[in-house]
Protein backbone atom coordinates (compact mmCIF):
# COMPACT_ATOMS: atom_id res chain seq x y z
CA UNK A 1 0.00 0.00 0.00
CA UNK A 2 1.18 3.63 -0.90
CA UNK A 3 1.86 5.41 2.68
CA UNK A 4 0.38 9.11 2.64
CA UNK A 5 4.38 10.44 2.69
CA UNK A 6 5.70 8.88 -0.24
CA UNK A 7 2.67 10.59 -1.84
CA UNK A 8 4.03 13.51 -0.53
CA UNK A 9 7.38 13.03 -1.83
CA UNK A 10 5.88 12.55 -5.40
CA UNK A 11 3.71 15.56 -4.68
CA UNK A 12 6.85 17.50 -4.11
CA UNK A 13 8.47 16.39 -7.88
CA UNK A 14 5.16 18.48 -9.27
CA UNK A 15 5.32 22.53 -9.19
CA UNK A 16 3.20 25.17 -10.04
CA UNK A 17 3.83 26.95 -13.75
CA UNK A 18 4.75 30.63 -13.29
CA UNK A 19 2.41 33.40 -15.15
CA UNK A 20 2.10 33.57 -18.14
CA UNK A 21 4.38 36.41 -20.01
CA UNK A 22 1.61 38.39 -20.67
CA UNK A 23 -0.15 37.60 -17.63
CA UNK A 24 2.75 38.71 -15.66
CA UNK A 25 3.00 42.04 -17.27
CA UNK A 26 -0.64 42.85 -17.24
CA UNK A 27 -0.29 42.61 -13.87
CA UNK A 28 3.28 44.82 -13.41
CA UNK A 29 1.66 47.39 -15.59
CA UNK A 30 -1.43 47.38 -13.36
CA UNK A 31 0.83 47.92 -10.41
CA UNK A 32 2.95 50.71 -11.69
CA UNK A 33 -0.75 52.48 -12.60
CA UNK A 34 -2.13 52.15 -9.15
CA UNK A 35 1.57 53.40 -7.69
CA UNK A 36 1.20 56.22 -9.85
CA UNK A 37 3.76 57.54 -12.35
CA UNK A 38 7.31 57.32 -11.55
CA UNK A 39 9.62 60.36 -11.78
CA UNK A 40 12.86 59.42 -14.23
CA UNK A 41 16.19 58.98 -12.58
CA UNK A 42 18.93 61.11 -13.93
CA UNK A 43 22.01 59.84 -12.30
CA UNK A 44 25.72 61.51 -13.18
CA UNK A 45 28.46 60.32 -13.80
CA UNK A 46 30.58 62.46 -12.13
CA UNK A 47 29.52 63.99 -9.22
CA UNK A 48 31.57 67.19 -9.55
CA UNK A 49 30.08 68.22 -13.02
CA UNK A 50 27.05 68.31 -11.11
CA UNK A 51 28.65 71.01 -9.00
CA UNK A 52 29.86 73.01 -12.29
CA UNK A 53 25.90 73.31 -13.36
CA UNK A 54 24.78 73.97 -10.13
CA UNK A 55 26.89 77.01 -10.25
CA UNK A 56 26.34 78.14 -14.15
CA UNK A 57 22.60 79.24 -13.57
CA UNK A 58 23.34 82.07 -11.27
CA UNK A 59 26.84 82.25 -11.04
CA UNK A 60 28.47 82.39 -14.59
CA UNK A 61 29.73 86.16 -13.96
CA UNK A 62 31.19 84.72 -11.04
CA UNK A 63 32.97 82.02 -12.80
CA UNK A 64 33.88 84.10 -15.43
CA UNK A 65 35.33 86.69 -13.20
CA UNK A 66 37.02 83.65 -11.62
CA UNK A 67 38.69 82.36 -14.61
CA UNK A 68 39.77 86.18 -15.75
CA UNK A 69 41.11 86.68 -12.06
CA UNK A 70 43.74 83.89 -13.03
CA UNK A 71 44.64 85.58 -16.31
CA UNK A 72 46.16 88.74 -14.94
CA UNK A 73 47.95 87.05 -12.27
CA UNK A 74 49.58 84.93 -14.88
CA UNK A 75 50.79 87.55 -16.63
CA UNK A 76 52.56 89.45 -14.09
CA UNK A 77 49.62 91.33 -12.55
CA UNK A 78 49.67 92.05 -8.78
CA UNK A 79 47.20 90.00 -6.69
CA UNK A 80 45.24 93.49 -5.70
CA UNK A 81 44.53 94.08 -9.45
CA UNK A 82 43.56 90.37 -9.38
CA UNK A 83 40.95 91.01 -6.52
CA UNK A 84 39.84 94.17 -8.17
CA UNK A 85 38.56 92.77 -11.77
CA UNK A 86 36.90 89.89 -9.61
CA UNK A 87 35.08 92.55 -8.28
CA UNK A 88 34.08 94.27 -10.88
CA UNK A 89 31.74 91.54 -11.66
CA UNK A 90 28.33 93.23 -12.68
CA UNK A 91 30.37 94.33 -15.67
CA UNK A 92 29.87 90.63 -17.60
CA UNK A 93 26.42 90.56 -19.10
CA UNK A 94 25.00 87.29 -19.67
CA UNK A 95 24.24 87.32 -23.48
CA UNK A 96 22.91 83.72 -24.53
CA UNK A 97 22.25 80.29 -22.42
CA UNK A 98 22.13 77.14 -24.26
CA UNK A 99 21.58 73.62 -23.54
CA UNK A 100 21.56 71.09 -26.06
CA UNK A 101 22.36 66.83 -26.49
CA UNK A 102 24.92 66.22 -28.62
CA UNK A 103 24.76 62.80 -29.02
CA UNK A 104 22.39 59.72 -27.24
CA UNK A 105 23.35 55.95 -27.14
CA UNK A 106 20.95 53.17 -26.07
CA UNK A 107 22.39 51.36 -23.48
CA UNK A 108 19.67 48.81 -23.93
CA UNK A 109 17.77 47.71 -19.82
CA UNK A 110 19.79 47.58 -17.00
CA UNK A 111 19.68 47.38 -13.39
CA UNK A 112 18.51 50.31 -11.39
CA UNK A 113 19.56 50.69 -7.54
CA UNK A 114 16.43 49.06 -6.29
CA UNK A 115 17.35 46.10 -9.03
CA UNK A 116 14.56 46.96 -11.55
CA UNK A 117 14.90 46.67 -14.98
CA UNK A 118 15.15 49.90 -16.74
CA UNK A 119 15.65 51.69 -19.80
CA UNK A 120 19.06 52.96 -20.03
CA UNK A 121 20.16 55.97 -22.37
CA UNK A 122 23.57 57.60 -22.40
CA UNK A 123 23.63 61.34 -23.11
CA UNK A 124 26.35 63.95 -24.11
CA UNK A 125 25.14 66.78 -23.68
CA UNK A 126 26.87 70.65 -24.21
CA UNK A 127 25.61 73.41 -22.05
CA UNK A 128 26.90 77.19 -23.80
CA UNK A 129 27.02 80.07 -22.24
CA UNK A 130 27.59 83.82 -23.82
CA UNK A 131 29.03 86.36 -21.73
CA UNK A 132 29.90 89.81 -23.00
CA UNK A 133 32.21 92.10 -21.43
CA UNK A 134 30.18 95.49 -21.39
CA UNK A 135 34.00 97.40 -20.91
CA UNK A 136 35.62 95.94 -23.59
CA UNK A 137 32.35 94.42 -26.00
CA UNK A 138 34.24 91.27 -25.78
CA UNK A 139 31.92 88.39 -26.20
CA UNK A 140 33.21 85.27 -24.73
CA UNK A 141 31.90 81.34 -24.63
CA UNK A 142 31.79 79.71 -21.50
CA UNK A 143 31.28 75.57 -22.67
CA UNK A 144 30.46 72.60 -20.57
CA UNK A 145 30.25 68.96 -22.04
CA UNK A 146 28.88 66.78 -19.41
CA UNK A 147 27.67 62.90 -20.20
CA UNK A 148 24.60 61.62 -18.34
CA UNK A 149 22.81 58.37 -18.27
CA UNK A 150 18.85 58.84 -17.80
CA UNK A 151 16.89 55.64 -16.46
CA UNK A 152 13.09 55.47 -17.40
CA UNK A 153 11.19 52.55 -16.45
CA UNK A 154 10.48 50.15 -18.91
CA UNK A 155 7.28 49.30 -18.14
CA UNK A 156 5.36 52.18 -17.66
CA UNK A 157 4.18 53.63 -21.33
CA UNK B 1 13.63 52.65 0.69
CA UNK B 2 12.21 49.94 -1.99
CA UNK B 3 9.05 51.59 -3.95
CA UNK B 4 6.12 49.66 -3.23
CA UNK B 5 5.55 48.69 -6.84
CA UNK B 6 8.78 46.87 -6.43
CA UNK B 7 8.05 45.56 -3.07
CA UNK B 8 4.94 44.36 -4.75
CA UNK B 9 6.23 43.02 -7.88
CA UNK B 10 8.60 41.50 -6.32
CA UNK B 11 6.19 39.44 -3.72
CA UNK B 12 4.24 38.51 -7.63
CA UNK B 13 7.60 37.08 -9.00
CA UNK B 14 7.86 34.95 -5.74
CA UNK B 15 4.51 33.84 -4.98
CA UNK B 16 2.74 34.26 -8.83
CA UNK B 17 2.57 30.50 -9.33
CA UNK B 18 1.23 29.19 -5.88
CA UNK B 19 -1.63 31.62 -6.80
CA UNK B 20 -2.16 30.92 -10.08
CA UNK B 21 -2.42 27.31 -9.15
CA UNK B 22 -4.82 28.09 -6.37
CA UNK B 23 -6.83 30.40 -8.94
CA UNK B 24 -6.68 27.19 -10.93
CA UNK B 25 -9.56 25.55 -8.87
CA UNK B 26 -11.71 28.46 -9.55
CA UNK B 27 -11.67 28.78 -13.14
CA UNK B 28 -11.78 27.14 -16.31
CA UNK B 29 -8.73 28.10 -17.77
CA UNK B 30 -5.23 29.63 -17.36
CA UNK B 31 -6.18 32.93 -18.81
CA UNK B 32 -9.28 33.41 -16.65
CA UNK B 33 -6.75 32.10 -13.05
CA UNK B 34 -4.56 34.68 -14.36
CA UNK B 35 -7.78 37.58 -14.64
CA UNK B 36 -8.62 36.13 -11.11
CA UNK B 37 -4.99 36.46 -9.71
CA UNK B 38 -5.21 39.70 -11.14
CA UNK B 39 -8.38 41.27 -9.87
CA UNK B 40 -7.37 39.89 -6.36
CA UNK B 41 -4.13 41.73 -6.58
CA UNK B 42 -5.76 44.69 -7.52
CA UNK B 43 -8.04 44.54 -4.42
CA UNK B 44 -5.43 43.60 -2.24
CA UNK B 45 -3.81 46.79 -3.25
CA UNK B 46 -6.77 48.91 -2.03
CA UNK B 47 -6.54 46.94 1.26
CA UNK B 48 -3.11 47.50 1.84
CA UNK B 49 -3.37 51.18 1.11
CA UNK B 50 -4.36 51.93 4.64
CA UNK B 51 -1.68 49.51 5.58
CA UNK B 52 1.58 51.32 4.25
CA UNK B 53 0.94 49.96 0.76
CA UNK B 54 3.17 46.86 1.71
CA UNK B 55 2.26 43.31 0.28
CA UNK B 56 -0.37 41.25 1.59
CA UNK B 57 0.11 38.01 3.70
CA UNK B 58 -0.68 34.90 1.68
CA UNK B 59 -3.75 33.79 3.36
CA UNK B 60 -5.31 36.87 3.01
CA UNK B 61 -5.03 36.69 -0.83
CA UNK B 62 -5.84 32.97 -1.05
CA UNK B 63 -9.08 34.38 0.58
CA UNK B 64 -9.67 36.97 -1.92
CA UNK B 65 -8.91 35.05 -5.11
CA UNK B 66 -11.41 32.56 -3.46
CA UNK B 67 -14.15 35.17 -2.78
CA UNK B 68 -13.39 36.62 -6.63
CA UNK B 69 -14.04 32.54 -7.87
CA UNK B 70 -17.42 32.46 -5.98
CA UNK B 71 -18.19 35.63 -7.66
CA UNK B 72 -17.41 35.08 -10.94
CA UNK B 73 -19.16 31.36 -10.48
CA UNK B 74 -22.10 32.99 -9.78
CA UNK B 75 -22.41 35.80 -12.04
CA UNK B 76 -23.81 34.98 -15.94
CA UNK B 77 -21.24 35.99 -17.97
CA UNK B 78 -19.13 33.66 -16.16
CA UNK B 79 -20.93 30.58 -16.98
CA UNK B 80 -20.96 31.67 -20.65
CA UNK B 81 -17.06 31.53 -20.53
CA UNK B 82 -17.00 28.38 -18.60
CA UNK B 83 -18.91 26.87 -21.75
CA UNK B 84 -17.08 28.62 -24.07
CA UNK B 85 -14.19 26.95 -22.49
CA UNK B 86 -14.54 23.66 -22.44
CA UNK B 87 -12.07 23.28 -24.89
CA UNK B 88 -9.37 24.32 -22.94
CA UNK B 89 -10.15 21.38 -20.99
CA UNK B 90 -9.12 19.22 -23.50
CA UNK B 91 -5.99 20.90 -23.92
CA UNK B 92 -3.03 18.97 -22.93
CA UNK B 93 -1.09 21.88 -22.74
CA UNK B 94 -3.27 23.43 -20.09
CA UNK B 95 -1.83 22.21 -16.69
CA UNK B 96 -2.02 22.79 -13.50
CA UNK B 97 1.24 21.61 -12.81
CA UNK B 98 4.37 20.93 -13.98
CA UNK B 99 6.55 17.46 -13.10
CA UNK B 100 9.91 18.34 -12.80
CA UNK B 101 11.25 15.43 -14.25
CA UNK B 102 10.73 14.48 -17.46
CA UNK B 103 8.29 11.70 -17.77
CA UNK B 104 7.45 10.95 -14.16
CA UNK B 105 5.13 8.82 -14.12
CA UNK B 106 3.66 8.80 -10.84
CA UNK B 107 4.21 12.43 -10.93
CA UNK B 108 1.87 12.80 -14.47
CA UNK B 109 -0.66 10.50 -13.12
CA UNK B 110 -0.92 12.49 -9.22
CA UNK B 111 -1.03 15.47 -11.41
CA UNK B 112 -4.27 14.33 -13.14
CA UNK B 113 -5.27 13.22 -9.64
CA UNK B 114 -4.73 17.02 -8.05
CA UNK B 115 -7.22 18.30 -10.37
CA UNK B 116 -9.91 15.87 -9.80
CA UNK B 117 -9.99 16.32 -6.66
CA UNK B 118 -12.76 17.23 -5.01
CA UNK B 119 -12.82 21.78 -4.46
CA UNK B 120 -12.75 20.99 -1.00
CA UNK B 121 -10.44 18.80 -0.73
CA UNK B 122 -8.20 20.12 -3.23
CA UNK B 123 -8.33 23.71 -1.56
CA UNK B 124 -6.29 22.32 1.47
CA UNK B 125 -3.79 20.55 -0.69
CA UNK B 126 -3.06 23.41 -2.42
CA UNK B 127 -2.69 25.94 0.33
CA UNK B 128 -0.97 23.05 2.48
CA UNK B 129 1.79 21.98 -0.11
CA UNK B 130 2.21 24.66 -2.73
CA UNK B 131 0.86 27.46 -0.87
CA UNK B 132 2.92 26.68 2.73
CA UNK B 133 0.44 27.82 4.96
CA UNK B 134 -0.16 26.04 7.98
CA UNK B 135 -3.27 24.15 8.79
CA UNK B 136 -4.20 26.82 11.24
CA UNK B 137 -3.72 29.86 8.25
CA UNK B 138 -5.89 27.04 5.65
CA UNK B 139 -8.50 26.92 8.83
CA UNK B 140 -8.48 30.75 8.71
CA UNK B 141 -8.66 31.02 4.90
CA UNK B 142 -11.67 28.93 4.37
CA UNK B 143 -13.39 29.40 8.11
CA UNK B 144 -13.18 25.92 8.83
CA UNK B 145 -10.77 24.38 12.43
CA UNK B 146 -7.43 23.57 12.07
CA UNK B 147 -8.45 19.63 12.63
CA UNK B 148 -10.90 19.89 9.75
CA UNK B 149 -8.04 21.35 7.73
CA UNK B 150 -5.90 18.42 8.84
CA UNK B 151 -8.23 16.15 8.10
CA UNK B 152 -9.18 17.08 4.62
CA UNK B 153 -5.37 16.86 3.83
CA UNK B 154 -5.14 13.43 5.09
CA UNK B 155 -8.37 12.23 3.23
CA UNK B 156 -7.01 13.93 0.07
CA UNK B 157 -3.54 12.62 0.20
CA UNK B 158 -5.36 8.80 0.58
CA UNK B 159 -7.33 9.39 -2.23
CA UNK B 160 -4.56 9.97 -4.13
CA UNK B 161 -2.56 7.57 -3.00
CA UNK B 162 -5.76 5.19 -3.89
CA UNK B 163 -5.96 6.48 -7.44
CA UNK B 164 -2.09 6.26 -8.20
CA UNK B 165 -2.60 1.97 -7.00
CA UNK B 166 -5.60 2.17 -9.30
CA UNK B 167 -4.03 3.84 -12.51
CA UNK B 168 -0.76 1.84 -12.13
CA UNK B 169 -2.68 -1.54 -11.59
CA UNK B 170 -4.59 -0.54 -14.81
CA UNK B 171 -1.75 -0.04 -16.96
CA UNK B 172 0.05 -3.05 -15.92
CA UNK B 173 -2.76 -5.21 -16.32
CA UNK B 174 -3.15 -3.72 -20.32
CA UNK B 175 0.81 -3.99 -20.74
Amino acid sequence: MQAPDSIETILSRLMPPALSQGGQFEIDAMIDELAGPEREVVVPISAGKWMVRAVTGGGIAAAVAGLLALVPMSDGFPRSEAVKVAASVPEFMLVSESDRVESMTDEGWQEDLNGSAMHALRLVAVEENHVKDTESGMVMMISETREEILYSPINAF
Amino acid sequence: MESPANAWKQWLAENGPRLLLFARGWSNSRADAEDLVQEAILRMWHHQAEKGASPPDLPLVFSTIRFCGLNHHRSESRRRKREESVIYLNDFQDVWLDPVLEEDEEAIILREAVQNLSQKLREVVVMKFWGGLTFLQISETLAISPNTAASRYRYALEQLAHELRRVKKDRHASA
